[in-house]
C-alpha cells in the first residue's frame, strides 16, 4: 500500500491467546498503516473482536508482540495511558454511559488527556460545548440533544453517539467491532461513510464487520477463520469462491 | 476549548458518579474541627493497641477463656437469630396486605399490625438487653430476647413487604378455581418468597453476631465482655487474642453465607442484579433440619432455660417526677442525636466510596481497605469510643466517629458487592480510551451504582439513629447518654419518657428515609 515513512499505527506480530478448547487467535500477524481501511472478516467465531480486543489493548496475548506507531504497550501507568488515548474503540454495545447526559459522554472520551479538576467539572456543569456541538454535527446530531440523558435517544441516535465520542477522543487508530450488526441498510451505510471518512491522514480504521457486500471502501480486507489470518488481500481478492470458502461450516 | 462563559451556578447539576461522593464532604469540617479535640496524651496506647494486633497473647488461660466467650457469643447470636427468623416469618404473613386481603377482604387488620410491630423494631437491641436485665436479672436469654424482639419485627417487616411486591395474578387465578385462602397463599406466594427471605435471613444471622459481641460489651455474657474488661485495663495483646478469633468467624460466616447465596441463586442484597430464582430447595430443607439439634444443643450449653422468664425481678420501687422529666433540656438532647446520626451517616456513606475511589489503582491497597472495614463491621461502636477517648474529648463528633467507622464497614462491603455486580463494559471501555483507574472507575461504574447505594445509605441513616444510643457511653451524645445513665440509676420516669421519644424519632426517622430511598431508586 502506501509506502509511508511512518512506522504501522498498529503492528501485530505473531499473536496467540488461547481460548478453552481452540486458540481464539493463533500466529495472527497485522499491520495497520497510516491513513488505511481495513476491514476484519469472518464467521462468528472466528476471532474478530478478540483480535480488536488484543488490538486496544484490553486482552493481553499469550505470546506475540503488539506494537503501537512502533512501540510495545508501555509498563509505566501514565505513559500506557497516553498510548491508549490514541487508540479509539467503537464498540459493539456501544458502552454508553446511561446515567449520564449526551455532552458527559462526550467530554468522557477526553478522560484520558483530562486531569480530576475538569473530570469532575464535567459532572457538574457543561464543558467544552463548542467542541462537543461540533462533533455532534459531523454524525448529524443536533446540539439540542447535548444536555439530555442518553437513556432519551433512540437506537440510531445512540450509534449517532457513540461515533461522536469515538471522533471527540480525537484517536489515531480508530478499532471498530461490528458497528453495523443492528442496524437497516441505509443507516449501515451512512455510518459506515461517516467512519470511512474518518480514516485520512495519519488515521486508520481496522474495522470488523459481517457483510461482504459492504467491502467498496476499504483499501484491504483481513479475513480471519478458526483465530488464524486465511487472506490478507485488496476487497476485490474476496470473490464468489473464496467468500464461500471462508464461510462455510467447519467439516 | 473551554467554554467558560457558558459556566454559570444555573448550570450547576450534579451527576449520579457524584453523589455518593457528597457525603464526604463532611470530612472537611471534621478535620478542622478534630485538633480542637485533641486532648494531646495517649497516641501511645494507640500504637500499643494498633501493634499489639501483630503480637496476640497466646497465653493457653487467654486463649481458652476467649474461646469459651466465643462460644456464648456465638450461641446467643444463633439462638436469637433462629428465634426471630421463625417469629418473623409468623409476623410477616400476619401483617402482609395481601394475606390479609385473601383471607379476609380486607387490609386493615395487616395496617393495625404493621404500626404495632414498628414499636420494637424502633427500639435498639442493646435497650431491650438492659431494660429485660432489669426484669429478669443477668441470664443468658435475656441476651437472647435482646435480639429476638427488634429482629423479629425487622424479619416481619421485610417479610411482609416482600409478600406485598409479589404479583398477585397466580393467587387470584388459584382462589378463582375455588382453592382455599390458606392453600391457595401457600402454592402461590411461598416459592416466590423463599429466596428473599433465606437471602435476608442469612444476612441477619451477620447482624446477630454483631449484636451478640455489643451485648457482651454491656456485660450480658460473651466475648464482648472480654474486649471491653481487656481494653479498659490496656491489656491489648490479650484483647487481640479474641479480637481475631471473632474476626476469623466473622470472615468464614459471611464467606459461608455468600456460597450459599450464590449455590442456591439467591438475589443479593443490593438488588442490582435481578436474576434471582431460588434454586436447591431440597438442600435448604435439610440446611434447616441440621440446624435444630444444633440449636438445641446451643440452648442447653448455654444454659437458657424458657421457664426462667416467669420469674421477674423485683424492681425498686420509683416515684414519677413528670415536672423534672419536663425540665430535661429535650431539643439540646434531640438535636445532638440528630446531629451525631447525621454526622455519621455522612462520615460512613462518603467515605465508602472515596476510599474505594482512592484505592482503584492499587490491588494491595485495596485488600487493606476490606480488612479494615472487616474490622470496623465487627469491632463494637462503644469500644471504638473507648479507643477514641484515649486521645480525643468525649463528645459528639467522637462518638460520630466510632459510628462512622462501623458502618463505614457494613456499607464499604455493600458496596463493593454492588461494585462487582455492575456491568463492567463501560469502565473498559473508557479505560481503553486511555482514562486512569480511577476516573474509570468513577465514570464508568459509579453511575451505574450511585442511586441504588445512596437508597441503602438512607436505609442505614435510619439504622444509625437507632444506634446512637450505643455510643451513648462516650458522653454529651445526646438521648443515648441519658438513657444509659436513667438505666443505671433507676430513674424509671426519665426512662420511659426516654424511650417513647427514641421510639418517635425513630419511626419519623424511618418514615423519612423511607421517603428519600423511594425518590432516589424512582427517579
Amino acid at each position: 500500500m502506501t509506502s509511508s515513512p511512518d512506522h504501522p499505527l498498529l503492528e501485530l506480530r505473531s499473536i496467540r491467546l488461547p481460548g478453552r478448547t481452540a486458540p481464539r487467535l493463533d500466529d495472527v500477524s497485522l499491520q495497520l498503516r497510516p491513513g488505511e481501511r481495513v476491514a476484519l472478516v469472518g464467521p462468528s467465531g472466528a476471532g474478530k473482536s478478540s483480535l480488536l480486543a488484543v488490538a486496544n489493548g484490553l486482552l493481553r496475548p499469550e505470546a506475540g508482540e503488539v506494537l503501537w506507531n512502533g512501540v510495545a504497550p508501555a509498563r509505566s501507568r501514565r505513559r500506557r495511558r497516553r498510548q491508549q488515548a490514541l487508540i479509539g474503540t467503537l464498540w459493539q454495545d456501544l458502552r454508553l454511559i446511561e446515567e449520564l447526559t449526551v455532552q458527559q459522554n462526550l467530554n468522557a472520551a477526553r478522560l484520558g488527556r483530562w486531569g480530576w479538576p475538569r473530570a469532575l467539572l464535567n459532572l457538574m456543569l457543561p464543558l467544552e460545548t463548542a467542541a462537543n456541538t461540533a462533533v455532534l454535527a459531523r454524525v448529524d446530531l443536533s446540539a439540542d440533544l447535548l444536555e439530555q440523558p442518553v437513556t432519551a435517544l433512540s437506537g440510531g441516535q445512540r450509534q449517532r453517539l457513540a461515533l461522536a465520542r469515538l471522533l471527540r477522543q480525537e484517536p489515531l487508530l480508530l478499532l471498530a467491532d461490528e458497528p453495523l450488526a443492528h442496524l437497516d441498510p441505509r443507516l449501515a451505510r451512512e455510518l459506515l461513510a461517516l467512519l470511512l471518512a474518518q480514516a485520512s491522514g495519519r488515521r486508520a480504521l481496522l474495522l470488523s464487520l459481517h457483510r461482504p457486500d459492504l467491502l467498496d471502501g476499504f483499501d484491504r480486507v483481513v479475513a480471519l477463520r478458526q483465530g488464524r489470518v486465511v487472506l490478507d488481500a485488496a476487497p476485490s481478492a474476496l470473490a464468489g469462491p473464496q467468500l464461500a470458502a471462508l464461510y462455510r461450516s467447519e467439516p | 476549548m473551554t467554554a467558560a462563559s457558558a459556566w454559570s451556578w444555573r448550570a450547576l447539576r450534579l451527576a449520579p458518579p457524584l453523589l455518593p461522593l457528597l457525603p464526604a464532604l463532611v470530612w472537611l469540617p471534621v478535620l478542622l474541627l478534630l485538633p480542637g479535640l485533641s486532648h494531646g496524651g495517649g497516641w501511645d496506647l494507640i500504637g500499643q493497641f494498633a501493634g499489639a494486633a501483630f503480637k496476640p497473647s497466646l497465653d493457653p488461660l487467654v486463649l481458652s477463656s476467649a474461646f469459651t466467650g466465643l462460644g456464648v457469643t456465638v450461641g446467643i447470636a444463633l439462638l436469637g437469630w433462629a428465634l426471630s427468623l421463625v417469629l418473623g416469618l409468623v409476623g410477616g404473613v400476619l401483617s402482609s396486605r395481601t394475606v390479609w386481603r385473601t383471607a379476609t377482604g380486607s387490609a386493615l387488620p395487616a395496617e393495625c399490625i404493621r404500626r404495632l410491630l414498628a414499636v420494637p423494631r424502633a427500639v435498639h437491641e442493646l435497650l431491650w438487653g438492659l431494660l429485660l436485665l432489669q426484669l429478669l436479672g443477668l441470664q443468658p436469654v435475656v441476651a437472647v430476647l435482646a435480639i429476638t424482639i427488634p429482629y423479629a419485627a425487622l424479619v416481619a417487616r421485610v417479610v411482609s413487604d416482600l409478600l406485598d411486591a409479589l404479583p398477585t395474578a397466580g393467587l387470584e387465578g388459584l382462589r378463582l378455581a375455588g382453592a382455599p385462602a390458606g392453600p391457595a397463599l401457600l402454592t402461590a406466594l411461598g416459592p416466590a418468597l423463599q429466596p428473599g427471605v433465606i437471602s435476608y435471613g442469612g444476612y441477619r444471622l451477620e447482624c446477630a453476631l454483631r449484636s451478640a459481641t455489643l451485648l457482651g460489651v454491656f456485660g450480658l455474657g460473651g466475648l464482648g465482655t472480654d474486649l471491653r474488661l481487656t481494653l479498659q485495663s490496656l491489656q491489648f495483646r490479650e484483647l487481640w487474642s479474641g479480637l481475631w478469633m471473632l474476626l476469623l468467624v466473622m470472615l468464614v460466616l459471611e464467606a459461608l453465607l455468600r456460597v450459599l447465596r450464590q449455590r442456591w441463586g439467591m438475589p443479593a442484597r443490593f438488588g442490582l442484579s435481578r436474576r434471582s430464582v431460588g434454586r436447591g430447595g431440597r438442600e435448604v430443607v435439610l440446611g434447616a433440619l441440621l440446624l435444630l439439634p444444633l440449636l438445641v444443643l446451643v440452648a442447653v450449653a448455654l444454659g437458657v432455660n424458657p421457664l426462667q422468664l416467669g420469674q421477674l425481678q423485683p424492681l425498686p420501687p420509683w416515684t414519677a417526677d413528670w415536672p423534672a422529666v419536663a425540665a430535661l433540656p429535650w431539643p439540646a438532647l434531640i438535636g445532638s442525636t440528630l446531629a451525631l446520626t447525621l454526622l455519621a451517616a455522612a462520615l460512613a456513606v462518603g467515605s465508602a466510596p472515596l476510599l474505594l475511589l482512592l484505592m482503584a489503582p492499587w490491588p494491595w491497597g485495596r485488600a487493606l481497605m476490606q480488612a479494615i472495614w472487616a474490622l470496623g463491621r465487627l469491632w463494637p461502636p462503644p469500644l471504638t469510643a473507648l479507643l477514641l477517648l484515649f486521645v480525643l474529648q468525649p463528645g459528639v463528633l467522637t462518638a460520630a466517629l466510632a459510628l462512622g467507622f462501623h458502618n463505614l464497614g457494613i456499607l464499604g462491603r455493600l458496596l463493593l458487592e454492588a461494585e462487582e455486580a455492575a456491568p463492567l463494559q463501560a469502565e473498559e471501555a473508557l479505560a481503553a480510551a486511555g482514562a486512569g483507574p480511577r476516573l474509570a472507575l468513577l465514570y464508568g461504574r459509579f453511575s451505574a451504582l450511585a442511586r441504588s447505594y445512596l437508597a441503602y445509605g438512607a436505609y442505614r441513616a435510619d439504622v444509625i439513629l437507632r444506634e446512637t444510643v450505643v455510643v451513648g457511653l462516650v458522653g454529651a451524645a445526646g438521648l443515648g447518654s441519658l438513657l444509659l445513665e436513667a438505666l443505671s440509676s433507676f430513674a424509671i420516669d426519665q426512662l420511659i419518657a426516654l424511650v417513647a421519644v427514641y421510639v418517635l424519632l425513630t419511626l419519623m426517622g424511618e418514615d423519612l428515609s423511607d421517603r428519600l430511598r423511594r425518590r432516589l431508586l424512582a427517579a
